[in-house]
């Protein structure tokens, strides 16, 4: 029989074979534990985000309960969702995401710089880590020197220990000190000339009567949170493994222009968000077995990117396979909404990864790995490479002169 | 609210109120018409709510944006009236706009 637990850490190491599994024997699998259906199939995966009016968000996405939680685009149906997603999706697309481009490349060698003398560091502690939260709060107008500390509680907010399946009091704590934090922000704004970044936006939206002030917590929160973690892994993730594809690593040395088709496989075979939940609505049909209304379910994402039934070799991981069908991002009215901004952040710490330390080889005795039943990934990834002195004038020599 | 008429590639044809400033990929998705994925989510990356837009309608919306004509260049079936429905708000202007749908969208 299969037996698959999103929580047992063991899967967390390697999640693939059971999700194989599930596939084949048992792609409309229940699991009794946490009361839940698993699908795992591509084609049902994609059914399922298409059909919203079956497939709910309004009772949350996570498979712990969540507590604390303002409305947010995530935990809405249409038509509250969709005007929530507009207020803001235009400032998503690849084209409004693209000025932010040198920014991300100046942050990420400023990130880099410290370390390339002695020839080692950890990609995500000292980087990928920090990478995406500097970015969040230039698009949010938040300080600089205040990152250490967001980065913090919204790290806080995703952390899970193996037996934990309910919303950790840690992590309510530090949903209670960011939602302080937003109004902090906001109430300061005031006393100042008007901004121009995306929290004067969703307040002068707030004004306009277009969502209200719980709204407008909820998108900040969701902003910061959503962003943060599941960017840095895919950093991460893509730095393992193309240290563990080697000829992969070769092709895109010779080649950065393969740099985004490589962040989309990336992205289908070792995407960090392994899954969303849903809650039935209706009644649905799969493989023969009703799933009814009010229950719940989640979308193995990660394993509909490995099925064969969609994917030729789907386990094997090509840089030039380019598949921008994959679910690495979710898809339908709730996908990724910061996915351009996502794929721009991790093309260019990639890049610059690739130009500063092209030999870098993975220490994997010290990777460590995070544990959450939605997203995989590292905690730490060191690197040794050939030291070089351009550290000594990180702002000199390169594209941006 | 604008209707839109959105015509399948195999001739069906619905007729649906579309809420102003809705893309008229939501417009279709909000109102079950097959011929539109929407991926993406509508933020202009999958090339999924390809559509094609009659000529006495085109010159009424902004011409598409260098990003929208980017991802067109994926899209199954392009033609010169291609425009990717996520990038096209509906406006009472656009009431009676008719779009017809490829026989398959670029993730089928």
């Amino acid at each position: 029989m299969v037996h698959f637990d999103p929580y047992d850490h063991a899967t967390h190491d390697d999640p693939y074979p059971i999700y194989r599994e599930l596939r084949d024997k048992a792609p409309v699998y229940y699991s009794e534990t946490y009361k839940l259906w698993v699908l795992s199939r591509y084609d049902d995966c994609s059914r399922a985000v298409r059909d919203f009016k079956s497939f709910c968000n309004k009772y949350g996405v996570a498979i712990d309960e969540a507590k604390e939680q303002m409305p947010t685009v995530l935990t809405v149906d249409p038509p509250d969702h969709t005007r929530l997603r507009h207020l803001i999706a235009g400032m998503f697309t690849p084209d409004a995401v693209k000025p932010l481009e040198d920014s991300v490349r100046v942050m990420a060698r400023e990130l880099l710089a410290p370390h390339l003398e002695s020839g080692r560091m950890d990609v995500i502690g000292d980087f990928a880590a920090r990478l995406p939260m500097a970015i969040i709060c230039r698009l949010l107008g938040f300080q600089r020197e205040d990152e250490d500390k967001l980065r913090h509680w919204t790290d806080l907010v995703v952390q899970r220990d193996e037996a934990a399946t309910e919303m950790p009091q840690h992590a309510i704590t530090a949903t209670l000190a960011l939602y302080e934090y937003f109004e902090k922000d906001m109430a300061e704004r005031a006393r100042h000339p008007v901004k121009d970044d995306l929290v004067a936006h969703l307040m002068a939206s707030e004004k306009e009567g277009k969502l209200s002030h719980a709204e407008v917590l909820g998108y900040l929160y969701i902003l910061s949170i959503a962003g943060n973690e599941t960017t840095t892994k895919l950093i991460g993730n893509m730095t393992y493994q193309l240290n563990k594809n080697r000829s992969e690593l070769d092709l895109l040395l010779k080649d950065r222009s393969l740099l985004p088709s490589a962040v989309e496989e990336t992205m289908r075979y070792d995407g960090p968000t392994q899954l969303m939940g849903r809650s039935l609505a209706r009644d649905v049909e799969f493989h023969g077995q009703t799933l009814k209304a009010g229950d719940r379910a989640i979308l193995l994402f990660m394993s509909a990117n490995r099925d064969d039934r969609h994917y030729a070799d789907p386990d094997r991981y090509d840089i030039r396979r380019n598949p921008r069908d994959h679910l690495g991002f979710g898809g339908g009215l709730h996908a990724c909404l910061g996915a351009a901004l996502a794929r721009l952040e991790a093309k260019v710490a990639m890049e610059e990864i690739l130009d500063a330390m092209p030999d870098f080889a993975v220490d994997e005795g010290g990777l460590s790995r995070m544990h959450s039943p939605s997203v995989r990934g590292y905690t730490h990834v060191p690197v040794q490479f050939t030291p070089s002195a351009r550290a000594a004038h990180p702002s000199e020599g390169g594209r941006l002169a | 609210m604008p209707k839109v008429s959105y015509i399948e590639a195999s001739g069906v044809q619905h007729i649906v109120d579309v809420g102003e400033q809705l893309s008229l990929m939501e417009g279709a998705v909000l109102n079950d018409v097959e011929g539109i994925v929407g991926l993406c989510g509508g933020i202009c990356s999958c090339a999924t709510c390809h559509c094609y837009i009659d000529d006495e309608w085109a010159a009424k919306l902004p011409t598409p944006s260098e990003g929208e004509l980017t991802m067109l260049e994926r899209a199954y079936d392009r033609r010169p009236n291609s425009r990717l429905g996520c990038q096209i708000a509906v406006t009472e202007m656009l009431d009676g706009l008719v779009v017809r749908l490829p026989a398959h969208q670029s993730n089928d």
